[in-house]
């Protein structure tokens, strides 16, 4: 694809000095959420509650960041129809909602006192978490990197 | 009958945002929980567990408990801080042990934050001032007026047990048991204590009251350790010799594990029939409304009650891991359950006469109340019959 100009790429409403916060944030939730799938087979592995105590830190920092990325996102997504009008951009959206909600569940499955608050449920949630979070990180990758969602230059 | 020399009256705060499900918990009749054979429903697990959290307010001037007939009761004392057990001297003197809950451990997981919170709803009737002290009631002609109320031992560390042997007056805090001097008609002791064994404290100190009690010979204490955890989440660990009832050489302070499995024994006492040992034991939260039931039971030496692998016997709790099933092969079963989430304190057996003869031959369970049922539970003096051999019967409501 040869690069648009800057007019007629799709802009970032949720922004500082052009810096689009959604990027910004995302890294966060993706982070968090892999690692809670790690500790969390740490723990299967181990019993060891340390494991799972990090486990339940990870779901709830991921789960409050990433409300705070799909506030900014949904900004960027209502406000803008050249945004909406991409291919990946619904699918992108509701595949993360799928993951927040996951996430938020996962992490009330972590509140449960030792074993099951992990096994089999929570990890089960954790698996599924992580395997869509690939699929809507490339299609959101594909809106910026495509597409030039938010860049300037 | 005063008993419960409580300030408090509850009232009933709908733990609002976590009760998701209209306040249905499912929950059945908690009579069909009391006796030798409760029933046992399936186990459950929950997204947000059902909770109910009694609000503390003041009693109104005038507004005491209500008592079956035949019974009378007033309050004996007010302007208490926190009372949470009873121990009454040969004498008749009172003494009210007042104490502050220990430093809470840090924060291991968001719960906590959350738990820490709610739980402030349900024991924070305010500043408690200057508690973690014992306060000594002294009524000379025993019309329950007491002609003085006087602080008689101060700066304890979480205390809760009381015993006396001769002269030496023992007080469990929640990290040692300590021996000071007394004599018959003391009011107040200024003597610094002298150790006579650690216990089992911080930093995670999650069942910190430590129930006490001189064998009928004076020669042992037994000291009640609660366990650590709900159900093993702080590590197993922290788990070293808790959930356990510890004997206690009075001569020398050495311990060895009288009776475990026992998730937070408390009210320590001796049957005067039989003799043996009895407790009042508060078990695991957050399987159910109606799980686990909490318990009386007499103690037998060297038995394993099941925390933390099983419940009632050999119901495995699926939450600890690694599982032991040769441990949960040896589980026996308590005597007699009190229902679900009752969290008895304190039990006492009625030896005197100043009470009407239907209450000879029993126990007394006060009961805390229950958090983790929808329909509360508790908040109440149990009596329970013995009959002839320790066999005890239907509990009457006091």
């Amino acid at each position: 694809m040869t690069s648009l100009p800057y007019e007629e790429r799709p802009h970032s409403t949720a922004q500082i000095a052009h810096h689009p916060l959604h990027p910004m944030l995302v890294p966060v939730p993706i982070v968090c959420l892999i690692g809670a799938l790690l500790t969390d087979i740490m723990y299967c592995v181990t019993a060891e509650m340390m494991w799972a105590d990090f486990s339940a830190w990870l779901l709830v920092v991921g789960v409050i960041v990433g409300v705070l990325a799909a506030i900014a996102g949904l900004i960027d997504l209502l406000s803008s129809p050249a945004i909406r009008s991409l291919t990946p951009a619904w699918p992108h959206a509701l595949g993360n909602v799928v993951v927040l909600v996951l996430a938020f569940f996962n992490a009330l499955i972590h509140t449960r006192d030792a074993w099951t608050s992990v096994v089999p449920t929570g990890l089960i949630l954790s698996i599924i978490t992580v395997l869509i979070l690939p699929v809507t990180g490339w299609l959101g990758w594909a809106m910026v990197y495509r597409h030039g969602v938010g860049v300037v230059r | 009958m005063m008993m419960r020399s409580h300030l408090f009256r509850s009232t009933l705060l709908c733990g609002s945002l976590l009760c998701l499900a209209g306040c249905n918990d499912g929950s059945g009749d908690p009579k069909a929980q009391i006796g030798a054979n409760p029933s046992l429903p399936e186990l459950q697990q929950y997204l947000l567990p059902p909770m109910h959290i009694a609000r503390v307010v003041g009693w109104k001037n005038g507004e005491t408990p209500s008592v079956t007939k035949g019974l009378k009761i007033q309050a004996m004392a007010t302007g208490l801080q926190h009372p949470r057990s009873l121990y009454t001297l040969p004498n008749g003197d009172v003494l009210v042990v007042e104490p502050k809950a220990p430093k809470a451990a840090a924060i291991k997981r968001p719960k906590e934050i959350v738990m820490g919170l709610i739980e402030s709803w349900a024991t924070s009737g305010g500043n408690t001032g200057e508690s973690n002290r014992i306060t000594l009631l002294h009524d000379s002609n025993g019309d329950g007026v007491p002609d003085q109320q006087s602080v008689f031992l101060d700066h304890l560390n979480s205390p809760f047990g009381v015993a006396l042997v001769g002269n030496d007056l023992y007080v469990a805090n929640t990290d040692a048991i300590v021996k000071y001097p007394y004599h018959d008609g003391d009011t107040r002791i200024t003597a610094p204590g002298e150790t006579l064994t650690p216990l089992p404290g911080g930093p995670i100190d999650h069942h910190w009251t430590k129930s006490l009690v001189a064998s009928p010979d004076g020669s042992k204490l037994y000291v009640g350790v609660g366990s650590n955890s709900n159900i093993t989440e702080n590590g197993m660990e922290a788990e070293k010799n808790r959930a356990d009832i510890l004997e206690v050489d009075r001569a020398t302070g050495r311990y060895r594990i009288f009776s475990s499995g026992l998730r937070n024994p408390n009210g320590l006492t001796f049957e005067p029939t039989s003799g043996a040992l009895w407790t009042v034991v508060n078990e695991r939260d957050e399987i159910g409304p109606d799980l686990v039931p909490d318990y009386m039971t007499s103690v037998k030496d060297g038995a394993f009650y099941g925390w933390p692998y099983s419940y009632y016997g050999q119901h495995v709790d699926p939450r600890v891991q690694p599982r032991r099933p040769d441990l949960v092969a040896k589980a026996i079963p308590p005597d007699y359950a009190l229902s679900s989430h009752v969290a008895p304190l304190g039990m006492v057996f009625n030896t005197a006469n100043g009470l009407p003869q239907s209450y000879r031959g029993g126990a007394f369970v006060g009961e805390h109340g229950s958090w983790n049922r929808q329909v509360l539970n508790g908040y109440k003096v149990v009596f329970v019959p013995f009959q002839a051999a320790s066999r005890v019967a239907w509990p009457r409501m006091s």
